[in-house]
């Protein structure tokens, strides 16, 4: 249907004139050059980018705006992707065919599992990037995505009107403004505005307006927000100083090297683009007292630890690690910033000191002596909004068919933006299509986790993923994200290849017929002994035990049990992925069983959906403190489990509110049989009354 | 806090509950996958005349049967008498109707069983705690029979039924502002154990998501191991003494206790309104220690006429004060009886001597005895009250004879006993005490899982579910309380 210009067409453009704020750069010859497109994503970071190609990929026509499309896939901060908690999410954007994890694949330069010896649930994929190819990448996946369209622009305002009576909202988006005055109008629009709402960099006492060095904010989209009536809050981050890397004295430190063989990101990879040996390592050195020294010496000159913005705790500059946890020795990784680049990143070493300070303090480091900085480290304050504003689907209650995804809702990390992109994508074309939105649950994924924690309570700091927020951690592993979401992705939200649909389905069969056929293998253990002589199997149970159940064992896996029996288990030591999880299974299969049921639990009041429309602050006929109300009026929970997970909504309070809305079902039950035009007389009087 | 509470009312509900081998009868095993089967008391608190126990979920039947002998389900929606008896111990508990409610045509919409027992708190104790200790079932949150019954779409039948449970909910806030009062000490080594048990899952924590790449100091591990093991020790410990749970079975032991002829006996035949012991007027003439079962203001005691106190009298009676000396240490509560026409004589004083003053200073081996003075023969006093030159502790006047002051000590003795045994006037201690010993368990046993898992998360997991058994007791328990540990306690973070 489409026939793609690609690639060659974005070579064209960006050799002849890269900064033409109306230059469009698209994937799509057959888009026609009018300004009307189903999706308009605003912003090219890893929110937006991962929200554009989503909306595409479900079908809609989309327009990625951003201010200089040769910043798209920019990696801002650590030159790294991934971690523990954060891994987990980039497998579960993966498994709805997003982009990070497949580009990472073809970007890294160290590839390292951690926890690799604290269980497979736990286990966090990551690696060192290459800033310069992931961006690279990034761009040749953007501009070849079939339906997108890119073009440069910064948006000022949004174009905005009635809202849709069937829903709630005070207004309905229908397009963009930007700063030249030209209009695009879109059928929604996704904010991924990152640090750019009234972004402000800090060094020393500097300070200027900036959403990234080098960069300009957006300050009249944020006065747009505002004016409607957005609670705005402010955060604050940071980024440590670049070093060069010839100027560094390796040979004196810690040295760390990549995994052999390497672990890919995407379900769809069986390797990544690089060999273990051409890989690079990393360097660890630690701070010493004289880091301390400078740093408390020097605090008159640093406004942005003084400031009362709010900074995460789990990222904290080296001035507040000095400040809070004194006379100790705080690690600083050297890390790679890419093959050919002369630069270092030295993780753990966040700073907003003068840049002369900086220099000096680096030089205090072991290796670091004759160290150059390149560019000076510091911090960021920027605008995001309560996220409690915006529903699972990441639409905002205000305004109907705005979302917004990443950083604006006070998350930090590319992992966790990656994430909300894939769902606002998402969701932003179901909404063209009406389509009953795409939420992912937190028993079904930590993207379920993250913007239920998001929507239900909101954040004063950065928020990060851990796997300690995953209540059904043993569950949500990086290893099964596929068979937890890419069905209903394929299904429900159109998002995910067929490629992919058929490798999930694959993978699901294999496992299920693996695992009936470990459990179907039955012998005494004291034969288990014998077969297995490896494994602490003890002796003496009467129970025959199944080659699942010896699975279990620590030391044992599919390829000893094959050795053992190879009739019928050999078959399964063929792929190197699906043996690995028939051993995880084995390892969870117990606990499994009982996590499901408090699965099913907490579905179940998710099961119980609340009407949209509810207004708490004046809802006659059911008891409810003020206080409840006020809870439930700004977080609007759109389920029972959500308002039963908002602190201070009582249990008395849920079953009132459940009471009063069976009632009002049936009321409305009542109401639909009778003949049209009283319902239509009903509806508007609903109209009037919302006006009120 | 609620949030916290929230995603922990399914977890208790998970597994490693009970380790103890299980009693499996029949098919009963709870389906895979359908939710947990939750119970309750669902008549209203304190005491009536029949109490009616009700549960919901898959294990509904599996919990029927275990309960009750002959051990098949009754017919659907019929009314049957049936024995009741705790299914770890066998010991018979009541004689009960029981009905049987298979989903969907039930209450909730799920499989449903009610028992209408006696309500006697003892009785209603006991059947809670035997439902407890069926593999599967658990006890029922604030208002967990309504939303189950609203999420199958029976809430017509709530609008009715569901009030009891909806008042269950509203006094689910006060309900631990009742608990520490009523249980202080219970819930305060409940907070503790809470506290050193969300520290060690905190560590072990910040061990999983950043150990690898900060540096957190060494050992963290180990001391979250040790922790774990001297909680195990003390919550062991604690399930091993539940003395007050079986008070409130068995009855409390009150021993009247006092001085030859003071009118213990005519205490004991008052109180029991029958005539247990033998009255004269002769001194000694109760050598042994006679027991009787008695109602006292609501509670079920076991009431023991002892022999007077004296020495110096033949071979038989020395016997009885022997045995009564015996009885008195054993005692939950003595009822001191004194003629109050008579302090001054030396058994009295030697009386007050060796028992009253002794059990009101706490006894050497540091469990303090409950007494209560009481004063009998107030009808044979002056006007003017006994004698104010007798040093007395607190005492409440009595006349066995015309009965004045009966009223006053019977409401003595109901603050005493509901101390003993918790009081079902004021609320859901019943429950409560269903509610501990089940959470208690459950604690203990997924701590012995985590001593057993290699795998670290599931270590963490099984810590977690011990949590989750510990703060359904105390509240609290979110991951945010977790997380401020961490940050407090390590320097993690890049």
């Amino acid at each position: 249907m489409f026939s793609f210009r690609g690639c060659g067409r974005w070579v064209a453009a960006s050799l002849t004139k890269q900064h033409h704020p109306s230059s469009r750069f698209s994937g799509d010859s057959a888009a026609p050059w009018t300004p009307h497109f189903d999706v308009v994503v605003i912003g090219g970071g890893h929110a937006g980018t991962e929200a554009a190609a989503a909306a595409a990929r479900c079908g809609s026509r989309t327009l990625l705006l951003t201010h200089r499309v040769d910043t798209i896939g920019q990696m801002s901060c650590n030159p790294s992707f991934g971690g523990i908690g954060k891994g987990h999410l980039m497998r579960e954007v993966d498994a709805l065919d997003g982009l990070c994890s497949r580009i990472c694949d073809q970007s890294g330069v160290h590839y390292k599992v951690l926890n690799r010896r604290k269980g497979p649930a736990v286990w966090g994929l990551r690696a060192q990037i290459d800033r310069k190819l992931y961006k690279q990448n990034m761009q040749k996946e953007i501009l070849n995505t079939p339906l997108l369209t890119v073009q440069e622009g910064a948006v000022e305002d949004l174009i905005l009107t009635e809202p849709e009576p069937e829903h709630t909202g005070k207004y309905r988006v229908s397009g963009v403004v930007l700063v030249d005055g030209s209009t695009v109008y879109a059928e929604s629009v996704v904010l991924t505005t990152g640090t750019f709402l009234r972004g402000m960099i800090v060094i020393g006492l500097e300070m200027h307006p900036a959403g990234r060095l080098g960069d300009q904010p957006s300050i009249g989209l944020a006065q747009t927000l505002e004016k409607l009536g957005f609670v705005v809050g402010r955060l604050k981050t940071g980024t440590p100083p670049r070093i060069a890397k010839e100027s560094i004295n390796f040979s004196i430190l810690n040295k760390q090297t990549p995994d052999n063989p390497s672990i890919p990101f995407s379900f769809i990879n069986e390797t990544v683009w690089i060999k273990p040996e051409d890989q690079l390592p990393c360097y660890l050195t630690h701070t010493n007292p004289q880091v301390d020294e400078i740093v408390l010496e020097n605090l008159h000159l640093n406004c942005h630890v003084k400031e009362t913005t709010k900074g995460p705790r789990y990222c904290p500059s080296i001035e507040s690690k000095v400040l809070r946890f004194p006379n100790r020795l705080h690690q600083v990784w050297l890390e790679p910033e890419g093959l050919d680049s002369d630069l270092i990143y030295p993780q753990g070493l966040s700073v907003t000191l003068p840049a002369e300070l900086q220099e000096k303090m680096i030089t205090c480091i072991r290796g670091l002596e004759k160290a150059k900085m390149i560019q000076p480290g510091y911090g960021v304050q920027y605008d995001y909004l309560d996220p409690r504003q915006i529903t699972p689907s990441l639409e905002t209650h205000l305004v109907q068919r705005l979302f917004f995804a990443g950083q604006i809702n006070g998350t930090t990390g590319y992992e966790e933006a990656a994430a909300q992109g894939v769902i606002a994508g998402i969701n932003a074309s179901l909404r063209v299509r009406h389509k009953p939105p795409f939420v992912i649950s937190r028993t079904e994924g930590y993207i379920g986790v993250l913007i239920d924690d998001l929507t239900t309570l909101g954040t004063n700091e950065p928020y990060r993923m851990f796997t300690s927020r995953a209540e059904f951690r043993l569950s949500l592993r990086p290893d099964n994200a596929d068979s937890r979401l890419t069905f209903r992705g394929y299904k429900e939200a159109g998002c995910v290849s067929q490629q992919r649909y058929e490798r999930a389905i694959w993978m699901k069969s294999s496992l299920e017929e693996g695992i009936s056929v470990l459990k179907s293998i039955e012998f005494p253990s004291s034969k288990w002994k014998n077969l297995i002589p490896e494994a602490s199997i003890s002796i003496g149970k009467s129970l025959p035990l199944r080659a699942l159940d010896v699975l279990k064992y620590e030391e044992v896996d599919i390829e000893l049990l094959a050795k053992a029996v190879p009739e019928p288990l050999r078959k399964y030591t063929k792929c190197r992925e699906l043996a690995e999880r028939l051993k995880i299974e084995a390892t969870y299969e117990s606990v499994l069983f009982h996590q499901q049921q408090e699965i099913k639990e907490v579905q179940r009041d998710e099961a119980l959906q609340l009407p949209k429309d509810l207004d708490y602050l004046t809802l006659r006929d059911v008891s409810l403190s003020h206080e409840v109300r006020e809870k439930l009026h700004f977080s609007r929970p759109q389920t029972i489990g959500a308002a039963s997970r908002i602190p201070g909504v009582t249990p008395a309070a849920i079953i009132n509110l459940l009471r009063f809305v069976k009632t009002t079902q049936q009321r409305q039950a009542a109401m639909d049989r009778l003949p049209k035009t009283d319902q239509h007389l009903c509806n508007t009087d609903k109209l009037e009354d919302r006006q009120l | 806090m609620w949030r916290g509470l929230w995603t922990l009312v399914a977890r208790a509900a998970r597994g490693p509950r009970s380790p103890r081998p299980c009693t499996r009868q029949g098919s009963g095993a709870p389906a895979p996958g359908s939710g947990a089967t939750v119970f309750a008391l669902s008549s209203g608190q304190g005491r009536c005349g029949i109490a009616v126990i009700r549960t919901s979920g898959p294990a509904s039947g599996q919990a029927l049967r275990s309960l009750t002998a002959p051990r098949d389900l009754p017919p659907a929606r019929k009314a049957c008498l049936r024995l009741l008896s705790d299914p770890r111990s066998g010991e018979p508990l009541d004689r009960a109707l029981v009905l049987w409610f298979p989903g969907p045509q039930s209450f909730t919409g799920e499989d449903c069983a009610e028992f209408h027992v006696h309500g006697g708190p003892a009785v209603v104790s006991g059947v809670l705690q035997a439902l407890g200790s069926v593999p599967g079932l658990r006890p029922a949150e604030a208002g967990e029979f309504t939303r189950r019954a609203f999420a199958h779409g029976k809430l017509s039948l709530t609008e009715v039924e569901g009030l009891a449970d909806l008042i269950h909910a509203e006094t689910e806030a006060q309900r631990r502002q009742a608990l520490r009062q009523l249980d202080g000490e219970l819930s305060h080594l409940c907070r503790g154990w809470a506290e050193t048990l969300t520290k060690a899952l905190a560590h072990v924590e910040a061990y999983i998501d950043f150990g690898e790449d900060d540096n957190l100091e060494e050992g963290v591990l180990d001391r979250a191991d040790s922790e774990v093991r001297e909680l195990e020790v003390a919550l062991g410990a604690h399930l091993r003494d539940a003395r007050r749970g079986q008070r409130l079975r068995s009855g409390a032991h009150v021993v009247v206790a006092g001085p030859p002829n003071a009118g213990k006996s005519s205490l004991v035949n008052l109180l029991s309104r029958k005539p247990v012991s033998i009255v004269s007027p002769e001194p000694g003439t109760t050598r042994d220690v006679l027991e009787t079962p008695v109602d006292l203001a609501g509670f079920p005691a076991l009431l023991s006429d002892t022999a007077g106190l004296r020495e110096g009298v033949g071979p038989v009676e020395q016997e009885g004060v022997r045995r009564a000396q015996k009885r008195l240490e054993q005692a939950d509560l003595i009822l001191a009886v004194l003629d109050a026409s008579d302090l001054a004589s030396p058994s009295s004083c030697n009386f007050l001597d060796t028992v009253v003053i002794p059990a009101g200073a706490g006894s050497p081996n540091g469990r303090s005895q409950r007494l209560l003075l009481v004063l009998n023969k107030s009808d044979l006093l002056p006007a003017g009250g006994p004698d104010p030159s007798a040093d007395l502790p607190p005492y409440l006047l009595l006349s066995c004879l015309t009965g004045e002051g009966l009223d006053g000590l019977l409401e003595a003795l109901r603050k005493e006993l509901a101390a003993l045994c918790g009081d079902p006037s004021t609320g859901p201690p019943l429950l409560t005490r269903a509610r501990h010993q089940h959470h208690l368990q459950g604690c203990l046993d997924a701590l012995g899982h985590y001593k057993q898992a290699k795998d670290l998360a599931l270590a963490a997991e099984a810590l977690r579910v011990a949590r989750g058994h510990l703060t359904r007791i105390t509240g609290g328990g979110g991951t945010e309380e977790i997380l401020d540990i961490i940050f407090q306690d390590f320097c993690v973070g890049k």
